[in-house]
């Protein structure tokens, strides 16, 4: 996809609305995307899921407070059978236990936080990182395009679990570990694609504008070429974040993510494969949890890229509501 | 030494020695019908074996399908009575040596041993099993790719064997070099005066060499072993067998097939009835898929795993479920050695303090409640040498005692509490019972920085490697250990574990742990001839005693095996060496 032609956008919105009023109000790019998503149910759905998760993990530990349970707080007497058995979903506890007596619900809603740290942070640093690689590469091209390019080439051929499973056991697991592992996973698939549009984005005339009234190389990257790449890198941050809270997960399932007792969804997965045969609940929330979050992040990934897309079918639709 | 099972559901404990074969079982009538031969036996399983190599092997897992296809000069026999299966009676050997018969002289330094003359390899053509097959079994043990991984057993006792293994460990990992070297050099207490006759020459008399010939590292080893780089893949490719199978297909991580060895003999073998015609070990499969797999009727029993502790209770009075004690036990050790927080773990009072911390019933709780775990107050089990109940740190119904085990902290000169590192492997039970820890740890006031590892670093980056200890990268780790036999076991039980005075690599006395008063107990135990089986017992009670005492580890639960067979799975009689039933002695009922 491409924002440098705003005219051919313009043209379009010309097209379908042409007795709206007696003048054209041009719309950048960034404001039609906007109205698009506005007018998407699907965006408008996601978005609200995304909300109320947001909104529960912030207030985890109110929920927890009013039910009393702790995320770590084991009730070895109420929350298991004397077999060890977590105890089902209730009216003392919503969402059952899990293998040590803990609140089900409670580590759910501290596990939230963890996945959206994690996802937000470690997406934000992997577009940080590609952005600023990719721009480099694209801009300078030659020596350091190829240097450049070819780093994310291995980057993107390691066999990341390998290479994760080496790093937690040099370093030892921890969140930051996650994190870090996770962004330098993640970010040579954003370079990539900065770097293709740069590559394009350089050769435009108000590139060779800014080149000839003496602005530095800096400037015509980050001013002049960067906002044009903003919207096909915000696209792919917002599928980055699921994949994130995913390789999370995978990592903490594996036992070399977030150390326990932190409740993450991961953690709670690994714990409850014992237990799927006898406790339900204990695998279908934690992973439930995560099914809605990550499908909720990849819808409005979906629905952000079809706004963006100025041939998409739903660029008229939008504009005609 | 300790053993490996690759626990992955659940582990439990015994209550009572007369417990020893299975607690619960209803298979016992059934196992009384008229036994008749054929069929496939079909086990499942998550992992591989360790080694192929008998001289090498030390899983449980490994040991139990060894078992269908070396022999040793004596071992366990399949039985539902604790005591027979805990004596090793003559496999290979025509008979035990006993003062009586003329087989231990010299003050119980001297064991000769006379071979039945009917064991077979299956080699082309046949050919005896000969004494010289086990003086090289033993000239084999510490070859430098693949030792045997309890050397100490055999240095400690045979005369001459300490000073072989330390030259043979040196020598060029190259298969001439090591057969030039067996093949040129003698164990001093080791002879072959004849092919059915060995002869051992002992350090000092002891109560339990018959029980460490009997480990499967002491199988025979044929000549042609010496050809191939033990333990590899030509190796294991030449594999011959004096047992009643042989290996047919060995695919890593996948599959072991064994068929009937056509050399063996029925009569030559008194502990192998071997009525099944073909083993099936179907591996890389999860612990939840072979128990339904058992339940459906598609797989007779488990290889390395155990029913998960979760699809027990759901199994009670399920006559195929049986119960059954292995002598193990999980427990946490202090790293003496660590310098953290004034170096507190070396403080007799610190470790003391925490003895009382721990919730051990909700540990045992967590291992599958009371009829798998029990909490555990010493490293000694019912059914080992020199058991006796006593507890030095009781709490009231083993739930632990956090505030007084504040109080002995401010004692000790920590009256703000401390910070620990707790390590733990990142496998089976042990992330559950650290977690369970970290919150009874945290209730006395020591803030605790648990440390994941998976086993293979849990193992040689940290407890093995006394550089860790020295630095500090933990202060308590959590281990499981099972006794390489049963009965007079001292050995394998608590003298590895205090053996302060042997610390170093591969030590398994990983916190350094080293009194005077338990290592004098442990040598007196060790020198007693059998004869004073009594006496050797006393001793053994009193270095669990001391050991507890000094606090140099906490007892967390001692804890059972669960298994479940096929329902036409019969005589499916359990062997606590192998945590498992034994293979070459089950018959299927519509085989």
């Amino acid at each position: 996809m491409t924002l440098t032609p705003p005219a051919t956008v313009e043209a379009a919105a010309v097209r379908v609305e042409p007795a709206a009023a007696d003048t054209i109000e041009g719309r950048s790019p960034w404001q039609l995307a906007f109205v698009r998503l506005r007018h998407d149910r699907v965006a408008v759905g996601s978005s609200a899921v995304i909300c109320i998760i947001v909104l529960l993990a912030v207030f985890a530990p109110v929920v927890a407070h009013l039910l009393g349970h702790g995320p770590n707080q084991q009730f070895r007497t109420t929350g298991l059978s004397a077999e060890g058995i977590p105890v089902g979903p209730g009216s003392t506890f919503l969402f059952g236990t899990d293998d040590l007596g803990r609140d089900v619900l409670v580590r759910v809603l501290y596990g939230a936080r963890i996945s959206l740290l994690v996802g937000v942070v470690a997406s934000g640093l992997a577009v940080v990182l590609g952005v600023i690689i990719g721009l480099a590469a694209g801009y300078f091209s030659g020596a350091v395009d190829t240097v450049l390019s070819r780093f994310m080439d291995v980057v993107l051929s390691l066999p990341y679990l390998i290479f994760a499973i080496a790093l937690v056991s040099l370093l030892g697991p921890s969140l930051m570990v996650s994190v870090a592992v996770i962004a330098f996973f993640s970010w040579a698939s954003v370079g990539r694609i900065v770097r293709g549009q740069v590559l394009s984005i350089k050769e435009k005339e108000f590139v060779e504008a800014a080149r000839s009234v003496g602005a530095g190389h800096l400037r015509i990257m980050f001013v002049d070429i960067l906002p044009n790449v903003l919207a096909p890198t915000i696209v792919y941050a917002t599928m980055l974040i699921p994949l994130s809270i995913v390789f999370e997960s995978t990592l903490s399932f594996l036992g070399i993510g977030v150390l326990p007792p932190t409740a993450t969804w991961g953690n709670m997965l690994s714990e409850s494969i014992a237990y799927y045969r006898v406790a339900w609940w204990f695998v279908a929330f934690p992973g439930l949890a995560l099914l809605i979050t990550t499908m909720a992040f990849n819808l409005l990934g979906d629905c952000v890229r079809d706004a963006f897309d100025p041939r998409g079918n739903r660029l008229f639709v939008a504009v005609e509501d | 030494m300790p053993r490996y099972r690759r626990w992955t559901a659940g582990i439990a404990a015994l209550t009572a020695f007369g417990l020893l074969v299975t607690a619960c079982t209803g298979k016992s009538s059934s196992s009384s019908a008229t036994p008749h031969a054929g069929g496939t036996l079909t086990l499942g399983g998550v992992g591989d074996i360790d080694f192929m190599d008998p001289t090498a092997g030390y899983n449980t897992d490994t040991h139990t399908e060894e078992r269908a296809w070396t022999r040793q000069l004596f071992s366990y026999p399949a039985s539902k009575d604790a005591k027979t299966v805990s004596t090793p009676v003559g496999d290979v050997a025509s008979e035990v040596p006993t003062e009586a018969n003329g087989g231990i002289t010299d003050g119980g330094n001297t064991y000769t041993i006379h071979l039945r003359g009917d064991v077979m390899w299956n080699s082309s053509p046949a050919r005896a099993v000969t004494a010289a097959d086990f003086v090289r079994s033993f000239k084999r043990m510490c070859n430098p790719v693949a030792p045997v991984g309890a050397t100490s057993y055999f240095t400690t006792t045979i005369k001459g064997m300490a000073a072989y293994c330390r030259a043979e460990s040196k020598i060029p990992g190259t298969a001439t070099a090591m057969a030039n070297y067996i093949n040129g050099n003698e164990i001093a207490g080791v002879s072959a005066p004849d092919a059915k006759t060995i002869v051992f020459h002992l350090t000092h008399s002891t109560s339990d060499f018959l029980d460490i010939i009997a480990e499967p590292f002491a199988s025979a080893v044929p000549v042609e072993y010496l050809k191939y780089v033990p333990n590899s893949p030509e190796f294991d490719a030449h594999l011959l067998s004096d047992g009643p199978y042989q290996i047919s297909k060995y695919t890593p991580g996948t599959q072991i097939v064994l068929d009937r060895n056509p050399a063996w003999k029925a009569s030559s073998d008194p502990i192998r009835k071997a009525y099944v015609d073909k083993i099936i070990i179907n591996q890389g499969q999860t612990p939840q898929a072979v128990q339904q797999q058992i339940q459906a009727g598609t797989t007779d029993m488990g290889w390395d795993v155990v029913v998960p502790t979760p699809d027990i209770p759901g199994l009670t009075g399920d006559p195929n479920l049986s119960v059954n004690s292995s002598g193990a036990v999980s427990y946490a050790v202090f790293n003496q050695q660590s310098p953290n927080q004034n170096a507190a773990m070396k403080n007799p009072k610190v470790r003391q303090a925490l003895e009382y911390a721990i919730d051990k019933t909700a540990i045992a709780q967590a291992l599958g409640g009371s009829k798998i775990a029990t909490p555990a107050s010493q490293i000694l089990t019912p059914i080992d040498i020199g058991y006796k109940p006593f507890s030095t740190y009781p709490t009231p119904g083993d739930k632990g005692d956090p505030q007084k085990a504040k109080q002995l902290l401010a004692a000790a000169g920590y009256p703000n509490g401390l910070t620990l590192k707790v390590l733990f492997p990142n496998t089976s039970q042990s992330p559950k019972i650290a977690e369970l820890m970290q919150a009874d740890l945290e209730a006395a006031g020591v803030k605790v920085q648990l440390i994941s590892a998976t086993q293979t670093d849990f193992t040689v980056r940290y407890i093995s490697d006394p550089v860790s200890g020295q630095r500090g990268l933990w202060d308590i780790a959590l281990l499981y250990w099972v006794p390489d036999w049963f009965g007079i076991n001292g050995r394998s039980v608590l003298q590895p574990m205090t053996d302060g005075t042997n610390y170093g690599p591969n030590s398994v006395d990983y916190g350094d742990y080293n009194s005077p008063i338990t290592n004098g107990l442990v040598q007196q135990a060790l020198a007693l001839p059998s004869s004073q089986a009594d006496k050797v017992a006393e001793l053994w009670h009193q270095v669990s005693v001391q050991t507890m005492a000094d606090a140099a580890l906490i007892p967390l639960a001692t804890v059972d095996v669960p298994l479940y067979t096929s329902s036409r799975l019969m005589n499916a009689v359990y062997l606590p060496i192998n945590e498992n039933f034994d293979i070459t002695n089950v018959w299927l009922k519509n085989g």
